[in-house]
């Protein structure tokens, strides 16, 4: 049920609202920076919000943020996970349904959109909604009006609407697995957030303010990073990107003695990373034998890798340090140096 | 304002500026590029580098640090230090288990770091990765732009 004295925590209208979003939604990189301005503006509106990003970046901190700032700030902010709920249940937990509507249904019940009355609904994982409540959805939006299952009358509401997806729905309505009108539609203001990786430079920045949190939380052992390990965590892809990056924080503050974390509390994936590509060599030769040729690519590979870094990039020097001449050693890193070697992924184009 | 790279049409290729004093791998970072669609601009040296990201658009810079004949920290710095300049992602090349480089390329603000010796796949990965999160912010400025624009006429009484 809406609560109707919750008292808002701020004047809707106050401008200052700027300062509360960047306490949520952390980082300088200049995308995030102008996502930032973005939601600002848009919460001071009623309309439709799509948001797209991989798992994981943070879509309902961003939806929050935009009911947090907007003038429905005091009422009911409802999420509701539309791949984690069966298909069959989903419309009349959305909706809600009258008594005898369906078998079980003893009684009637109110739905979602009912609860978030004068809020904010956030339709998480929207493509994965079934396309017949798809068309519901739309006339929900159209009308401004919720019928719930079983019922012949169809009950104003007041909600606005912020939907969300980890892929893009574009593609989806090219599939035909979603409805193109009602992606128009929830795509009035489209909103993108992105992947950790393309925005490395924020990750001290949000390792910190993890820190902060859990220093504030349990009793102010302020826990720092080394430098190396702080280069280990930016250098990591973070397929799982910002609630990835939190967990791993919050597992290393546990696992790190000394209130600093140092590299030897990382997990291996941290530092091997999935990046480079290990080619083991095997001292004996095995059973199921080797690829000769990708071994001694990348025995080159490393040596001559070694010797350029020992010379500081001198490669006549490196050279030398191999016992190599200067044109014998530029013709390997010509194969090596830059490309790596052995490469399996790495397949030439006709 | 022009902030390289930042305010370009979004359906022209993207140009991407190598700077390595290496003329061999200079040339194999620029041929991967060209195979990729992209526009490929050479720099030889740190001079080069700046005199060529003044004239014309550049969305990324690949920046080899192991260069003999040139710091690539310094160029970096005088890149980040430029208002004019300091937007276009730097991605470094650096050895694969450089702590040192990568922690001071860290405090230098650059965008990624590639470790050599790297895939093919893994150089064209990180180029993309820093034109797709500039395409999203572009996409970002945009709606930002037209929701004010929106405003505007909606208060003026249309």
């Amino acid at each position: 049920m809406p609560e109707k004295t919750a008292q808002p925590e701020e004047q809707p209208d106050a401008p200052g609202g700027s300062g509360a979003i960047e306490r949520v939604l952390i980082g300088q990189h200049p995308a995030i920076v102008k996502l930032r301005a973005l939601i600002a503006k848009v919460a001071l509106g009623d309309v439709t919000v799509l948001i797209t990003g991989e798992s994981g970046v943070g879509k309902e901190v961003v939806a929050r943020a935009i009911h947090s700032l907007s003038p429905r700030r005091a009422r009911p902010f409802v999420p509701v996970n539309c791949a984690a709920i069966p298909r069959d249940l989903l419309e009349s937990e959305m909706f809600g349904h009258e008594r005898g509507a369906f078998t079980g249904a003893s009684g009637s019940r109110q739905g979602l959109f009912n609860a978030a009355s004068g809020g904010t609904i956030f339709l998480d994982e929207i493509g994965e909604m079934p396309m017949d409540l798809q068309a519901k959805l739309l006339r929900v939006l159209e009308d401004g009006e919720v019928r719930s299952v079983g019922s012949d009358r169809a009950v104003k509401v007041d909600v606005r609407v912020i939907a969300a997806s980890n892929h893009d729905l574009a593609s989806s309505v090219r599939k035909g697995t979603f409805r193109e009108d009602l992606f128009y539609r929830l795509q009035v203001v489209p909103i993108v957030v992105p992947p950790l990786r393309e925005r490395r430079s924020d990750i001290p920045i949000l390792v910190d303010h993890f820190l902060g949190l859990i220093a504030a939380r349990g009793g102010g052992r302020q826990i720092t990073v080394s430098r190396e390990a702080m280069v280990h965590l930016w250098s990591y892809d973070w397929p799982g990107n910002v609630r990835e990056l939190e967990n791993m924080v919050e597992r290393l503050a546990i696992l790190c003695d000394d209130s600093v974390i140092d590299t030897p509390v990382l997990p291996p994936i941290l530092i091997s990373g999935p990046r480079p590509p290990v080619i083991e060599i095997p001292a004996n030769l095995p059973a199921a034998g080797i690829n000769l040729r990708m071994i001694v690519r990348e025995i080159e590979g490393r040596y001559i890798n070694q010797a350029l870094k020992q010379t500081g990039g001198n490669k006549q020097a490196a050279a030398k340090l191999l016992g190599l001449k200067r044109t014998t050693f530029d013709d390997k890193l010509r194969r090596c140096g830059v490309i790596a070697p052995g490469g399996t992924d790495d397949k030439e184009e006709p | 304002m022009t902030t390289g790279g930042r305010h370009v049409d979004p359906n022209r290729s993207a140009r991407i500026m190598v700077v390595d004093d290496d003329p061999d791998t200079s040339l194999i970072l620029v041929r991967h590029l060209e195979r990729e669609g992209f526009v490929p601009v050479a720099a030889n040296s740190g001079s080069e580098c700046l005199r060529l990201v003044r004239d014309g658009a550049i969305d990324v810079i690949l920046l080899d640090l192991m260069m003999p004949d040139m710091d690539g920290f310094e160029l970096c710095r005088t890149l980040k230090e430029n208002p004019a300049t300091a937007a276009i992602p730097v991605i470094l090349i650096t050895a694969r288990d450089d702590i040192e480089a990568r922690a001071e390329g860290m405090r230098l603000g650059v965008a990624d770091f590639l470790g050599k010796p790297f895939s093919r796949r893994q150089l064209i990965a990180c180029v993309r990765a820093q034109l797709e999160v500039l395409a999203t912010e572009r996409k970002t400025t945009a709606t930002l732009s037209r929701i004010e624009d929106d405003g505007k006429q909606k208060r003026n009484g249309r």
